[in-house]
């Protein structure tokens, strides 16, 4: 664990949603810092904050007030296309409903990301096939989402997620749609991403087992940092 | 995280939208089709309110129009003098003898040239068309170069208002009255006298003769004596009649309108049927909620039907009113029949309004019929399962 | 996969909607197609070669009105006519049809040829004509509906003319501009009516284009201030004449082929709206994975694009084989003798296609450039 160079940096961080005379704190001044190589689970209840935090640090929202820095760049500060520039080779998604674009292969889906990079079409091809090898995938590379499982399928987005190679990995209850096998193995794959590739991992989730994969755990609530424990290493890893 | 409000609100404003394209493109296919057929009934009700029943016009056999029709002079006489032609009070048969010529004349504000119709009409020939009435100046006096128009065609055409001149061929004639001739095919005539006009455009002998026969069995009995003399090669008939046939030019324009109305419909149903599968498929759940409350498939399929024709309904209403001003315009064109100018209203009649909604309703009604079919099918396991 | 492929597949997503789409817009473009053609016959005169050359000469009053055949030499001594010939209308009917079915005109037979170069008629039979009192010509198309062969016999009874005509078909000739009319020698006309010493009008060639104002204005002083003042103007002129006649109908049919392209344009933007739609979630990923508005507009214009284009070549190509299928060709020349869908409609008609599939993206568009990725997202559920 790399305590030594924080790769993102949130400082008073800040998000005020206003809907009509109501005005909702989502974030209440949030100081932290993920270190490169980092598994970090976020958790608590709904309306804790915990999305938009996840939102905010991916570049797909901004701050109402406070800076959010990934790397030697402050994210709220770059405008619509650089931020659309930036994500797609600094942050990998994952959502829980995996979003796979239902007309396309499972090939497709994951080289989709790699269309805005200009490769050579063989190239982009051999990146497919790696990130495809990676999460276990290979021999599904002609299928379409509807003809694998949801587990099948978060992993095909798992491996849209880290096609372009991006040094982050954002995942907003990746399990939260997935049985208990599927979730163990899908979990399994993020850790590897984490341990042998070193990807940092930001991960929203309620569930306690797949926050046990992480290597620290925030809580939130009511928009600010209450606790925060380290798993042991090697823990969530329950036998 | 749940869905703020203002989802919610935004799928309805989803459909309110798709419903309204589909709402607006049926107004316009509509309205397009009825301005047509309004245009075709317009030029219909033009002559067929010409005419007087007591009235016979006798024109020469075969000839499509009276400007084309050759009445001798010894024929014009010895038809007015048929015992059944009725005399005035001085004892002379009510007739007039009449010429029909077409002028060139050039329309104003520089929109070109048309032909317009000059009737050269006898002394009786007003008494004889009650219908047409002075509303402007005076009637004009035979032998000076004078001449009446209609007051439809006076705005039209350069020189033909009141105290303007006008030039046909080497004359220069002298507008002196304006007359009324409401929805008669008088509106697109000038008059003068009958033998100056001979005079002026070199004719020798007439176009046709109108005389006053109000009984029916003298009618028939005048058709008789004339039809049946093969040498004089004429024909006989009641004014109304013979004017209720000159509508030739509705043809093309309904013809048109009639394509335009197939070839659109087709555009439009498919259009209201993607909106209407659109429609469908967000209320599939609620229609396997019905299905299980016990609604029948033939019921929830009626209702989408009816959904369908009555937003096409709504469609049609919007092209009705869209079309309505059109109900007030002047507009001319050239008559198939007589090669002249011809100046009506567009006419939007009741049945064409009815015409024009069922119409509309039946777009509906087909564009939501495979829609509507397709969800009435589904199991209701699959439908309470939609999302 | 390319983006090309992308696109097409995402198009076709939703095959129903897309089908519905392109044939709505091939409908309103086979419409539109037809319209112009419409348009076209009523308002341009078909030019050809011979046309720059040819002046007619009508009453002044109105070309209903009759012209003294003693003009005729008169023209013919202007300086630069090269030939002149009467041409009278005569309107007769055929068979038992009512009205006039197709066009007569009575016309010098040995000048004929001369002022009509573009027409094609055999040597043979022309000079068959000539020598045939009682012959006459027919159009290629008027001799097929018809059934008119070389020999046959035609009864036409006069509806102008107080009289009847025999004619025997001396030749069948081809002309794009006019191949539904029937021709026949002015002197038959003159026998047949006991001679009125008149004609309906007047047809002039002159012998080079630089002479034809000159000619113009030569004609029309020799009658001035005569029973019969005459106007002359070139062919092209006289054809632009019925133009106007025909008053505000082009007006109307112009006003409805915009109307069509509106409507045309709702069509395709409110698929192209829903399409987009419901595509949301999708393409908050796609901005969510680093594709810009831009790029995402891309996508949807050539979506859009797409599907117009798919209407375009469906309806022009409908619209090409509907009016060259010989039931619709017999049926629709009684107003229109040709129908031809030239390349430059077909390409207009293109363009209106093209100009709807950007026209139907920019709504989508500003929907897209609008859409942040959390609202995208949350739209998921």
């Amino acid at each position: 664990m790399a305590s030594s160079d924080p790769i993102i940096r949130l400082k008073e961080l800040t998000k005020i949603y206003q809907q009509g005379e109501i005005r909702v704190t989502a974030l209440d001044g949030i100081d932290l810092d993920i270190a490169a190589g980092e598994f970090v689970a976020l958790m608590g209840p709904s309306g804790s904050g915990k999305s938009t935090l996840l939102h905010i640090v991916a570049g797909i929202d901004r701050p109402t007030r406070g800076e959010c820095w990934v790397g030697d760049i402050e994210v709220s500060r770059l405008n619509e296309s650089q931020l659309a520039e930036w994500r797609n080779h600094t942050i990998g998604f994952i959502f829980q409903t995996f979003n796979l674009i239902p007309v396309l292969t499972a090939f497709e889906n994951v080289e989709l990301p790699l269309l805005l990079t200009g490769l050579a079409p063989r190239r982009r091809r051999e990146l497919v096939q790696t990130a495809l090898d990676i999460v276990g995938l290979s021999d599904r590379s002609r299928h379409l989402p509807r003809q694998m499982s949801g587990g099948q399928e978060q992993r095909v987005a798992i491996a849209r997620a880290i096609v372009t190679d991006p040094p982050i990995l954002v995942a907003d209850e990746p399990t939260g749609n997935l049985d208990a096998h599927s979730a163990a193995t899908v979990m399994e794959t993020l850790q590897t991403l984490n341990g042998s590739a070193g990807k940092t991992i930001v991960m929203v989730t309620h569930d306690p087992r797949a926050a046990s994969f992480g290597s620290r755990i925030i809580h939130l609530e009511k928009g600010e940092l209450i606790r925060e424990s380290a798993t042991p290493p090697g823990g969530g890893t329950p036998a | 995280m749940t869905l703020p409000f203002s989802y919610n609100a935004r799928n309805v404003v989803v459909r309110w939208r798709s419903s309204a394209a589909t709402v607006l493109i049926i107004a316009l296919v509509v309205a397009v089709c009825l301005i047509l057929q309004a245009m075709a009934q317009g030029i219909v009700s033009s002559t067929s309110a010409t005419g007087d029943p007591a009235n016979v016009i006798i024109v020469r056999k075969g000839s499509t129009a009276e400007s084309s029709s050759i009445v001798t002079r010894t024929q014009a006489r010895r038809i007015q003098f048929l015992p059944q032609v009725q005399r005035d009070e001085r004892g002379d048969p009510i007739s007039s003898a009449e010429v029909v010529v077409l002028a060139n004349l050039r329309r104003r504000g520089g929109a070109g040239e048309a032909n317009v119709s000059l009737r050269g009409i006898s002394p009786a020939g007003r008494a004889l068309r009650p219908q047409v009435r002075l509303a402007e100046g005076r009637w004009f006096v035979p032998g000076k170069r004078e001449v009446v128009v209609s007051r439809r065609l006076a705005p039209r055409f350069e020189g033909l208002g009141l105290n303007e001149r006008f030039k046909s061929g080497a004359h220069s004639l002298a507008v002196v009255g304006i007359f009324d001739a409401v929805g008669t095919a008088f509106e697109s005539e000038i008059w003068l006298d009958a033998n100056e006009a001979r005079s002026l455009f070199d004719r020798e002998q007439f176009s046709s003769v109108i005389v006053r026969v109000p009984s029916p069995a003298d009618q028939q009995a005048m058709k008789k004596s004339l039809e049946s003399d093969k040498q004089l090669r004429l024909l006989a008939l009641p004014e109304p009649e013979y004017y209720a046939k000159l509508t030739k030019s509705a043809g093309p324009i309904r013809f048109l309108g009639y394509f335009l109305a197939a070839t659109l419909s087709v555009g439009a149903v498919f259009a209201a049927m993607n909106a209407m599968y659109a429609i469908v498929g967000r209320r599939t759940r609620e229609v396997g909620t019905l299905r299980i409350l016990g609604y029948p498939r033939r019921i929830i399929m009626l209702g989408f039907l009816m959904e369908g024709g009555l937003l096409a309904l709504a469609g049609g209403a919007l092209g009705c009113a869209l079309a309505a001003p059109f109900n007030w315009v002047t507009t001319s064109t050239i008559s198939f029949d007589s090669f002249s100018e011809i100046v009506f209203k567009f006419h939007i009649t009741p049945w064409l309004i009815i015409q024009a909604l069922a119409f509309s309703f039946a777009i509906g009604v087909a564009g939501s019929f495979l829609p509507a079919l397709r969800v009435s099918r589904l199991p209701v396991i699959a439908a309470v399962k939609a999302v | 996969m390319n983006l090309g492929a992308f696109i097409l597949k995402n198009a076709l997503r939703n095959t129903r909607r897309a089908l519905l789409c392109v044939l709505s817009v091939a409908a309103c473009l086979f419409l539109f197609v037809s319209l112009l053609v419409c348009l076209r016959e009523l308002t341009v005169p078909p030019e050809d070669i011979g046309a720059s050359l040819r002046i007619a000469v009508r009453n002044k009053v109105s070309l209903t009105v009759q012209l003294p055949a003693r003009q005729g030499p008169i023209i013919a001594r202007v300086p630069g006519v090269a030939a002149v010939t009467p041409f009278s209308w005569f309107g007769g009917q055929f068979g038992t049809e009512e009205g006039t079915p197709f066009a007569q005109f009575a016309v010098d037979p040995a000048k004929f040829a001369a002022m009509f170069p573009d027409m094609r008629l055999p040597a043979d039979q022309l000079a068959n004509w000539i020598a045939t009192r009682t012959g006459c010509i027919v159009g290629r198309d008027l001799a097929e509906k018809k059934n008119f062969k070389i020999g046959s016999r035609i009864t036409l009874r006069g509806s102008v003319w107080p009289c009847d005509l025999e004619l025997i078909v001396s030749g069948i000739y081809d002309y794009e501009i006019d191949s539904t009319s029937l021709f026949f020698d002015h002197k038959y006309l003159d026998e047949a009516t006991g001679n009125t010493g008149t004609v309906g009008a007047w047809w002039v060639l002159a012998e080079n284009a630089e002479a034809v104002p000159g000619i113009i204005d030569r004609i029309n002083a020799a009658f001035a201030n005569t029973s019969a003042e005459v106007r002359a103007e070139t062919e092209n002129a006289f054809r632009m004449s019925f133009v106007s006649m025909l008053g505000d109908i082009a007006t109307l049919i112009g006003a409805i082929c915009t109307v069509v392209v509106f409507t045309l344009g709702i069509v395709t933007a409110s698929t192209m709206s829903m399409a987009v739609r419901e595509r949301f979630p999708e393409l908050a990923i796609l901005k969510a994975m680093g594709f810009r508005t831009r790029e995402l507009w891309a996508f949807i214009l050539a979506e859009s694009f797409l599907l117009a284009a798919l209407g375009a070549v469906l309806g022009i190509g409908f619209a090409i084989a509907f009016y060259r299928s010989p039931p619709v060709v017999s049926a629709m020349s009684i107003y229109f003798p040709v129908f031809e869908i030239s390349p430059r409609i077909m390409a207009r008609a293109a363009i209106v296609a093209a100009g709807l599939g950007i026209v139907a993206s920019l709504a989508p568009a500003i929907q897209v450039a609008r859409l942040t990725v959390v609202d995208g997202l949350r739209t998921l559920d």
